[in-house]
């Protein structure tokens, strides 16, 4: 009997030492002193990932055999074509990028609020997927050289486009936008009242369902997604909300962790790939040429 | 309308909301798998003579109880890799992995708590029963208390196995993606399909009938063990 109590009593230790393992992350994170851990600080307590880790992110990627891009569905950059394989024009030049490192691509769908958070737990190794360098990016990552140029569009129900022609404020306007998103500053910067939603996408149905007056989305997604021949055949876009501000056009770069090394590697083959020609090319295919910046 | 049904559009999207809720099936017989064994080991310990003992599995249990679900998978996944020791792969793999292991322990932890009120429901005279008859306390326990439990927890697990079967879309939180996630995806983009909003709606048909198989199932188990009456 006393036997039994006592295997009882071991594996129940045993479950509870689990779950507390579980918990103990939890709160020596909370007791920390800073939740975005330098790389030079994780480089002492990571003996796990091998020790490449230690002088180079460029080295423990290529030590690893492959580069994790973390990214969502968003047309023209990345988006997966019938058969399902990621397409666009972001996807070909990272899969062009991880072969210059003589390594294999994986693209990884994120939860676009958790990227910094992705490449800290370093779930993914770079976002790169039409991301605007607003302050939050740059102050939270290294970055390549900016590769895109992007406005904020208002996007509006077409029959009454001729509403918001010329319109220089949105005061008094309800209008959704992506939680987080440049387009979410700059509705504000011009008075809107925000809805601020988890997509850009769901913004667009504010809009189409009559729930929000107008919609703030970038200019290369607004221009693959509404209009004729879209599922938002009803909707347009009209003001480009960078001008109405008297703001220079967004630009767009692929971020890194902090302190990487791999936002050079990136800038050297950046470079190279638009001296022969492969930017404008692969930018021709999916009809972003006209925003590309090639110098 | 019934064209509909057999356009490219349907086809494509019945296709990605069915790989979508593989992955939702495999989440859900996994947490079935491992929480329902590691709940009644969580039971014994809240009930167990040693105080020590019965005081921690409580705070577990109250911790896990009482924390959302969607913040525990937030924390198992990314905490590790932010402390430096990135324990999950960042691919689908270990998304699954990592999800996995959050929804065994917190579903185990409710588990625990049925099996402990079917345990303690056994009325003590069968207990006391088992003793006239010469049982050792092991015997009473699994041939008495254990088996009158399983009758007695079968309504209340039904409840919790179906609320697991809804639960299972919290793991798009860490980008898993089911069925939920599928469906959604279609409203930005997704093989060629932009601002579709009916995937989303329709995932509802596959929630709907795998909880009615499951209701259907569990009832039948009901029934079985009814000559305990």
């Amino acid at each position: 009997m006393m036997k039994s109590k006592k295997l009882w009593a071991l594996l129940l230790a045993l479950a509870v030492v689990l779950s507390l393992a579980a918990c103990g992350g939890k709160d020596g994170n909370a007791d920390g002193s800073a939740s975005a851990v330098p790389p030079e600080d994780q480089t002492a307590g990571d003996a796990g990932s091998g020790q490449a880790d230690a002088e180079s992110d460029l080295a423990y990627v290529q030590g690893k055999g492959t580069l994790v891009v973390g990214m969502t569905d968003f047309a023209p950059m990345d988006y997966r074509d019938a058969d399902g394989n990621w397409i666009g024009f972001d996807a070909d030049m990272a899969s062009a990028f991880a072969e210059s490192l003589g390594i294999k691509v994986e693209f990884q769908e994120i939860t676009w609020d958790y990227k910094v958070m992705e490449l800290n737990a370093k779930s993914i190794d770079c976002v790169w997927n039409g991301m605007t360098l607003n302050d939050e990016v740059k102050a939270a990552m290294d970055t390549g050289n900016a590769y895109c140029l992007n406005a904020q569009v208002l996007v509006v129900p077409a029959d009454k486009a001729a509403d918001f022609e010329n319109l220089t404020s949105l005061e008094g306007l309800n209008v959704a936008v992506e939680s987080g998103s440049a387009g979410e500053d700059a509705a504000e910067a011009l008075g809107a009242s925000t809805t601020a939603v988890a997509k850009q996408a769901d913004a667009l149905m504010e809009v189409s369902a009559g729930t929000a007056d107008a919609a703030v989305i970038d200019l290369l997604m607004a221009g693959a997604m509404i209009g004729e021949g879209t599922n938002y055949a009803n909707l347009t876009y009209t003001v480009n909300l960078n001008t109405a501000q008297g703001l220079e056009s967004e630009e767009y770069g692929v971020g890194f962790r902090k302190g990487s090394d791999l936002a050079d590697a990136w800038n050297t083959f950046w470079a190279a790939a638009i001296a022969d020609g492969s930017v404008l090319e692969t930018g021709t295919t999916y009809g972003v040429q006209e925003s590309l910046i090639l110098e | 309308m019934l064209s509909f049904f057999s356009s490219t559009e349907f086809l494509t999207v019945l296709n990605a909301l069915n790989t979508g809720f593989i992955k939702t099936l495999q989440l859900f017989f996994v947490t079935l798998v491992g929480a329902v064994p590691l709940g009644l080991v969580i039971s014994f310990g809240s009930m167990s003579r040693i105080p020590p003992l019965r005081w921690l599995t409580k705070t577990v249990v109250w911790m896990v109880r009482g924390t959302p679900l969607v913040l525990q998978i937030i924390a198992l996944y990314y905490v590790p890799g932010l402390k430096g020791v990135p324990i999950w792969s960042g691919g689908e793999s270990g998304r699954f992995t990592a999800v996995a292991v959050a929804f065994v322990i917190n579903y185990a932890c409710y588990f625990s708590e049925i099996y402990r009120g079917g345990i303690q429901g056994v009325p003590a005279g069968q207990q006391e029963a088992g003793l006239v008859l010469g049982m050792t306390k092991r015997q009473i326990f699994f041939k008495i208390t254990l088996l009158q439990m399983v009758k007695r927890i079968v309504p209340p697990m039904s409840n919790e196995i179906i609320t697991l079967v809804k639960d299972t879309s919290l793991a798009r939180v860490v980008a898993l993606q089911e069925v939920i996630w599928m469906g959604e995806s279609f409203m930005k983009g997704n093989q060629g399909y932009a601002g579709l909003v009916w995937p989303l709606f329709f995932t509802a048909v596959y929630y709907l009938v795998f909880s009615g198989v499951a209701t259907i199932l569990l009832g039948k188990l009901e029934k079985k063990l009814e000559y305990f009456r």
